[in-house]
């Protein structure tokens, strides 16, 4: 697909209305980003190095480094708390490294000024887990906004490309709806209408898959898979659901106590003789990871009638 | 003992810490208020809910202040003969002191407090993040909207507590008291002086307005992101408001009527 032609058949949506760049780049007044299907493959797009970052006493990464290819599916996977979104967040310029660099198109976002962070934002779409709506607007509404906030599209050309978007995660029907009308799962769809409304180069899902039920997740995972295969858009995912994230994955990153554990192909990973990543990737109660808390000897603490 | 200083200087610490914060999201949303002029909907939307969604509680309280001012008012001047004077006392007390001061404390229970739990909620479900996420500055877009929404309806609603608090007096002391209509009216004409009463009072409003709103807004920017956070923001809110327009109208009441 050309940049700038709304056509989106990877989802069945046959559009009459197509625009040449020019006059979308002049009517949106939008950056145009990078067609990623254009793009080398297997070139960096996210780039972190020696990051270390820390919340109060605790630290989160330890000089953490990673590279995110362009155009594919990378999974970032660990242990609750171990910092995933954190690390979107840092890649997002939410928060800064207390050292080490995080660089996003060869750009180090810490050191962007509010402007052109803004600007390299506008290429960015993130998917929360929550998913963010507005509450005050309805689904309509909450797609069209980046649109509305950053271009001057006209009020027939904001329609098509919201109705375009809502019809990609099969929501076409639910524009009325307020959010507090939606499941989570068509939450979270909605959510990702908006995210890649303004075409971005990159998405992060922060734990899309969580709290689903299996149909709404099935959707979910091909979407990623499909606006991904379909755009090329470069996807970060940030997950514990390990089969589904395996699924769709080019590449996985394990992280645990603030370092890298693992990475590789998902079948390297399934292949690993590391017992650490079998018990994650199996989901087995014990092992390296120990099912029981640090607890004083339970003969001592049963007979002693002590708690502590 | 060391503990105590300890605390004391941590606690310190956290009030100087906090309240720089309080003056930096000032500077910030003050400089997204000229991005208004571009798009005054958001300043209309928000002028409904925080103005004219407070109008009932402030109309009917308005009413029954007016009301009880006109009863004490005529029982107290009753015993000097001073009854006439009634208009006047009524007046000057709405005009100068309670129209600002309880439409000042009323409007941080009704707009300031929905405006803590708003802000607040929109934190914690991560409506903020995802704007920023957006490329979308919270502070210009939600923020904003609201302190300006603030600072312009609060004169107007004291303006209009202190209207309607006359004429609940003036039911009173006229309909029900039997103080002489013509009296009333025209010693309140003569004794409320427009630039040392009224204007005191508008500008009194003005600056309670600003302090409630700013302190509204940015509590719940501030709010720890859970629901007890906000909870503990909207009470701050509501608590620092009331203390904050106290002390303020001392001050004030000193530099303008001393």
């Amino acid at each position: 697909m050309r940049y700038g032609q709304l056509r989106e058949p990877a989802f069945g949506v046959a559009r009459s209305v197509q625009y040449a760049p020019q006059t979308l780049r002049k009517v949106t007044g939008c950056p145009l980003p990078t067609m990623a299907p254009y793009a080398a493959m297997d070139e960096t797009h996210i780039s972190i190095e020696q990051v270390s970052f820390s919340r109060g006493d605790r630290l989160i990464f330890d000089g953490i480094s990673m590279e995110i290819p362009r155009g594919r599916i990378t999974a970032i996977m660990g242990p609750s708390g171990t910092g995933k979104t954190t690390l979107l967040r840092l890649i997002g310029g939410q928060l800064v490294p207390d050292s080490g660099r995080v660089l996003v198109n060869g750009l180090e976002v810490a050191s962007l000024s509010r402007r052109r962070l803004y600007e390299l934002r506008k290429r960015m779409g993130m998917l929360f887990q929550s998913g963010a709506l507005l509450t005050d607007l309805s689904v309509f509404e909450n797609v069209a906004f980046p649109l509305r906030e950053h271009s001057r599209m006209p009020e027939d050309m904001i329609r098509d490309m919201v109705l375009m978007k809502l019809q990609a995660v099969g929501l076409r029907g639910a524009t009325e709806l307020m959010p507090a009308e939606l499941s989570g799962g068509m939450a979270r769809r909605v959510a990702l209408a908006r995210s890649i409304v303004l075409d971005p180069e990159m998405i992060m899902y922060d734990e899309p898959f969580t709290g689903l039920d299996p149909i709404t997740m099935g959707t979910i995972v091909t979407l990623i898979k499909r606006l991904n295969r379909a755009l090329g858009i470069t996807s970060l995912l940030v997950s514990h659901d390990v089969e589904e994230t395996l699924s769709i994955a080019d590449h996985v990153i394990l992280i645990s106590a603030g370092k890298v554990v693992e990475a590789g192909l998902p079948a390297e990973l399934a292949a690993s003789a590391s017992p650490w990543v079998q018990q994650f990737i199996q989901g087995l109660p014990d092992g390296p990871v120990p099912f029981h808390y640090p607890a004083p000897d339970p003969l001592e603490q049963f007979l002693g009638g002590d708690h502590a | 003992m060391l503990d105590l200083f300890a605390g004391l200087g941590a606690a310190t610490l956290s009030a100087l810490q906090r309240t720089g914060r309080g003056f930096i999201f000032l500077l910030r949303t003050l400089a997204g208020v000229p991005l208004l002029l571009a798009r005054p909907g958001l300043l209309v939307k928000e002028l409904f809910s925080t103005g004219v969604q407070s109008l009932l509680i402030i109309l009917v309280s308005g009413l029954f202040v007016g009301m009880v001012l006109g009863l004490q008012g005529y029982v107290t001047l009753s015993k000097f003969g001073a009854e006439e004077s009634l208009g006047v006392m009524v007046a000057l007390s709405l005009v100068r002191e309670l129209g600002p001061v309880v439409t000042a404390l009323l409007f941080a229970g009704r707009a300031g407090s929905a405006l803590t739990a708003e802000i607040g909620l929109m934190k914690s479900t991560e409506q903020l993040s995802g704007m920023e996420m957006m490329a979308v500055d919270p502070i210009h877009r939600v923020i904003a909207p609201r302190l300006t929404a603030g600072f312009i309806a609060m004169p107007i609603l004291a303006a209009l507590f202190s209207a309607v608090g006359i004429l609940g007096g003036y039911l009173v002391g006229v309909g029900l008291l039997g103080v002489d209509a013509g009296s009333f009216m025209s010693q309140m004409q003569a004794g409320v002086d427009w630039r040392i009463d009224v204007l005191n009072g508008v500008i009194k409003s003005i600056a309670f307005g600003f302090v409630v709103t700013w302190i509204a807004v940015f509590e719940g920017y501030d709010a720890v992101p859970t629901s007890e956070g906000v909870s503990q923001a909207t009470t701050r809110t509501v608590v620092h408001s009331a203390l904050a327009v106290l002390a303020l109208d001392f001050v004030l009441t000193g530099l303008m009527f001393t």
